[in-house]
This record gives structure tokens, sequence and C-alpha cells, in this order.
């Protein structure tokens, strides 16, 4: 006999949904049989706010359009108005903001770890990483001003010099974090629980994923070596040794492994960028930017974000304000196609922990 | 910038070769621009996709020329294997604009052609998803174009709070009044904030 269909609203509001979005489930049982994304609840317009501001106006919109981790947007949006510009970076600028981008990316894998083993019911986990997520904004703090947005990478460079022995402090925090790293290990990655809870979960075609426009980890998890950082090596990636991590499957435990391994290989880009910082010019001024225009043209710019490749498009048609400025989020294809996509087939208990591997992240989808 | 660009010299050949009517260019490393007519755009993408291996779509944008009254739709691609990203460009008739869906080459482009559809009405014909996606019961125009005022909407649906802010309040004069002081000549001007300047 054929079980009756029924609908299920997951979210806008519900703890195991990685910001507010809905999935609108048809499930047969507890075995789901269609998913449909639902977003809207977030849609603040940044993308048309931009086109009423100035250039520089602009990077307090652009990095609150990823809460866990807003340095991509700043840095790609620099990056873009440079390249329209033409404006040269200073070597020094480039080495703070890889470290700055680094950072950021050590503190978006520990929100990500607290939520997929807060999605699996691990829920020491989540208490430990975003404490220590705070050594990381502690830094940003000193660094910056600001704890969670920065709006430090600007046009030109970065805002402001490093502070006294800020680099030593950075160190510490690394090492920490990787001593950390064995305790994550016990209670997470070698937990027999998590491991059987993740594996064979989630399965992404290998042979289809590049064609789904699958980016980072998830792809990297499908055994597929594609990294922005490797492919278009921006800012002075290409200077630095690292090693880009892939694991065979596809599934939830894959995309982890591969989390876990990045991790790892952060830490190292962030001592060799504190290793081989020269010293010398932070900031290649700007005229003054009441009046600074950008001559026409057009610009797509990408970063490798923990997510996935970030793209921004930004064209100029001469004036002081952004013609149009577009962000391309991974989250934009992992949370709906994708999502929508692999989820049939799932049990209903494994969407929160689905979710939370593709780094589906709501305002990247919405601007 | 003395590279030599031998892969996108080679791309630039083939495509041309392949659309005449094409303009190819290259703007930078690793970038090629395609500017094509809008009928040979989904020709064109799945030329590049199935010969020339680019199988990645980054992106698709619209961007509103409301003075040449064109929409420019703007797919962006990207080639593993070559290290390469098209930026193909179209223009596209801004009253009644319509497209074609490449919904059947890449399964994702459905929810950029959603955002598009919702943002600037462009229509993608063979799209059957073209409902509602980031607004709700959305009557006025597309919100992205051009023409839409942003500051005359806000007026007309939501409460003007600015009185409420704390920019807008004499703040100096409460000072000075609780204190006793005089307001310095230099700071009268700045004591009083007009809000609609």
């Amino acid at each position: 006999m054929r079980e009756k269909e029924t609908t299920l609203y997951l979210g806008p509001q519900h703890p195991g949904i990685t910001g507010n979005m809905m999935v609108k489930l048809k499930v047969a049982g507890d075995t789901i049989v269609k998913a449909e994304t639902h977003v809207g609840y977030l849609h603040r317009a940044f993308e048309k706010l931009m086109e009423v501001r100035t250039w520089t106006q602009c990077f307090p919109i652009v990095c609150r359009i990823c809460v866990p981790e807003p340095d991509p947007n700043e840095e790609n949006l620099a990056r873009a108005i440079e390249e329209i510009e033409g404006r040269e970076v200073p070597e020094r600028a480039q080495y703070i903001r890889v470290m700055v981008l680094e950072l950021s990316r050590l503190a978006a894998y520990l929100l990500w770890m607290g939520g997929q083993s807060g999605s699996s019911g691990l829920y020491t986990m989540p208490q430990w990483t975003v404490g220590d997520r705070d050594y990381i904004l502690d830094l940003f703090e000193e660094l910056t001003g600001g704890r969670v947005y920065h709006m430090y990478i600007w046009t030109g460079g970065v805002r402001r010099d490093l502070p006294d022995g800020f680099e030593g402090r950075v160190l510490k925090t690394m090492d920490y974090l990787e001593e950390r790293l064995k305790d994550y290990d016990k209670l997470m990655f070698e937990s027999a629980l998590f491991q059987k809870r993740a594996q064979g979960v989630g399965i992404i075609d290998k042979d289809k994923a590049i064609d789904w426009g699958v980016v980072g980890p998830p792809l990297r998890g499908c055994g597929i070596k594609h990294d922005v950082r490797i492919d278009e090596p921006y800012e002075i990636y290409d200077k630095l040794d690292f090693e880009v991590p892939t694991y065979e499957g596809g599934d939830v435990w894959a995309r982890a492994m591969v989390r876990r391994q990045e991790f790892e290989q952060s830490i190292s880009i962030i001592r060799q960028v504190i290793d081989k910082m020269p010293k010398g010019e932070y900031y290649n001024k700007i005229p003054n930017p009441l009046t600074w225009t950008i001559p026409p043209g057009e610009a797509f710019v990408k970063t490798e974000s923990a997510r996935g490749e970030y793209g921004y498009y930004a064209v100029s048609d001469g004036s002081d304000k952004p013609r149009r400025i577009h962000v391309r989020g991974p989250a934009y294809v992992h949370g709906v196609s994708l999502l929508e996509n692999i989820l049939v087939g799932a049990n209903i208990a494994d969407t929160s922990f689905i979710m939370n591997s593709l780094g589906v992240c709501p305002p990247e989808i919405e601007r | 910038m003395n590279k030599e660009l031998t892969n996108e010299n080679k791309l630039i050949e083939d495509i041309k070769k392949t659309f005449p009517s094409s303009e190819v260019s290259i703007q930078r490393e690793k970038r090629v621009i395609v500017k094509i007519k809008q009928d040979t755009v989904p020709p064109l993408l799945s030329y590049v996709k199935d010969y020339l291996d680019f199988n990645h779509l980054s992106h698709i944008s619209c961007v509103d020329w409301i003075e040449q009254k064109k929409f420019e739709l703007v797919f962006i691609l990207w080639s593993y294997d070559q290290q390469i990203q098209i930026i193909a460009k179209t223009l596209i008739n801004r009253d009644e604009p319509k497209f074609t869906t490449i919904n059947k080459l890449w399964r994702q482009a459905e929810t950029y052609e959603r955002e598009i559809h919702e943002m600037y009405g462009v229509e993608f014909v063979g799209n059957d998803r073209m409902g509602d996606f980031l607004l709700e019961d959305w009557e006025d125009i597309p919100p992205m174009r051009r023409d839409f005022n942003t500051i005359q909407f806000v007026k007309e649906n939501f409460n003007d709070r600015s009185a409420a802010r704390e920019d807008s309040k004499n703040v100096r004069e409460t000072i000075a009044k609780h204190s006793g002081e005089e307001i310095p000549e230099f700071a009268k001007k700045y004591s009083t904030r007009n809000i609609d300047e």
C-alpha cells in the first residue's frame, strides 16, 4: 500500500535551519518525496541599495551579506573596483587581506562544526566551537574595531596597519586552535555516532557535480580538486604553499573531512603569511571619496570562501555610484537547486544535517 | 600583462569561427568577453559547454541600461580545464523582455532566471517556475529596474520614523538648557539637522 503523502514546513523558525529560510517538504512516512526551498524572509535589497550609494559607501553593506564569513564580500568588492579602476594594491595590504580572509575562514569553519555536530545531536561541540570562535573575533575586534562585520578591507588596501604585537597574538591563537583540533577530533570526527550518521547521507553524484554548479568543500568532497585559490590565484595566494584536500564519496562525511583538513591548511597559511609579510605601505590612497568616480567598465572577480566560489559582478557607468553589483554566493546554488535535488529520498531528520554540510547561508541567496 | 594569452587567443578563434557575428575580446588574463545577438546565445552556451568544456555556470546577471532602453543579460561561465572565464553578454529589448530559458543546459540556471524575472521582469520562455521567489505579492513594477523609485516606495509604504531618530533631535539645545551653558557660536549651525536634506 502506498503511504499517504504529507506536507511538512521546515522553517523559517526552526533550530535546524541555517538562517531564515523554509524548506517545504512532501513526505511519505519519514522519507522526503519532494523538497522546495522558499526564501524571502531576509530580503533587504542590498543590490538595489548599492545603486544609490557611492562606491565607498557600499562596503558597510556588502559585509552584511554573509554573517558567518563577511570578509570575502569586502575583498571581492574591493578587488572588483580595483580591477575596473586599475588601482594597484601594496604588497603588505595583500598579505594582510589574505590573513583576514583565512581568519574568517577559520571562524566560519568553527561555526560550521557547531552546526554540523549540533544537527546530529552532539551538543557539546557547538558550545566549544562557538566559544573558540570568539578568540578569532577578539583578534578581529583588535584589528578592525568590529567583531562580526569588519569593513576593514577596502579599495586600495586595508583600513589600518596591524597593531603592535598583533602577529604574535595571531600565532598564539593558531597554536591554541591547532591543539584544540585534537579535542574536536575526539568529540566529532572520530566519534562513531557522527561517522555512522554522516556516511552515505546527502550524496552528490561525482559525474554531475560540476554540471550542477557545486563548488567549494562539497565539490572537493566528491573527489574533484578545484579551488579558486589554485585555479585563479588572487592577492598573494600564488606565493603560498598549501594543499587542497579532497575526499571521495560525495556524502556529508566526505565534506566534513575536507573541511577538517582545510582547517589545518588555513592555520598553516596564516603562519606563512605572518612569516613572509613585508614591511611597507598598507593603503594606496583613493582620491576624495565624495567626488571619486570610477571609469566605465565591468569586472567579475571571485574568491574561495569557506562555502565555495564567491563572485562579484560589478558594472560601472563612469559615475560615482555603481551601475550594478551582483553577488554570486555559493548558497545560491547549494541552497536552492542542489538542496531540492539531494533531499529527495532522504530522511526528514537529515534535512538540517544535509543543509549544514552544504553550507547554506540564506542572506546570500536573497541579498 | 605581458604573458602570452595562448589559450585565450585560441578560444577567441574557435568562437569567431563558429559564431562569425559575435564580438569577442580579451578583457585580461583568464577573462574573455563575448558580445552576441539574443537569438544566438543558447547555441553559443551549448557550444562552449559541449565542445570547449565550459561546464561550470558561475553566474547569470542582468543590467538595466535604461538610457538605451535595453536590458543586458550576462552569462558567466568557467572552464575548469582551460581555466578561462567567459562573460557572454547580450542586449534584449526593455519593453516586453523575453528570453529562452537555459535550464536544460544547467539546472541551477532556473534559480537565476526566477530572480531576474522577479527583479527585472524578463520572461524566460520554457521555465515553468516563474512565480514568486524573493518577493511576496508584489504588484509594483519589478523593483531592480532603474525607474523604480525606492524612496517614494518607502515613503508610501512605511511609517516615517525619522522624527524619532536620535540625530533628528536637538541634543545640544537640551544639554544647554539643563546645564545652563550657552551653545558656542560655531556649533550653532550643527545643532539642528534638516531631515529632508
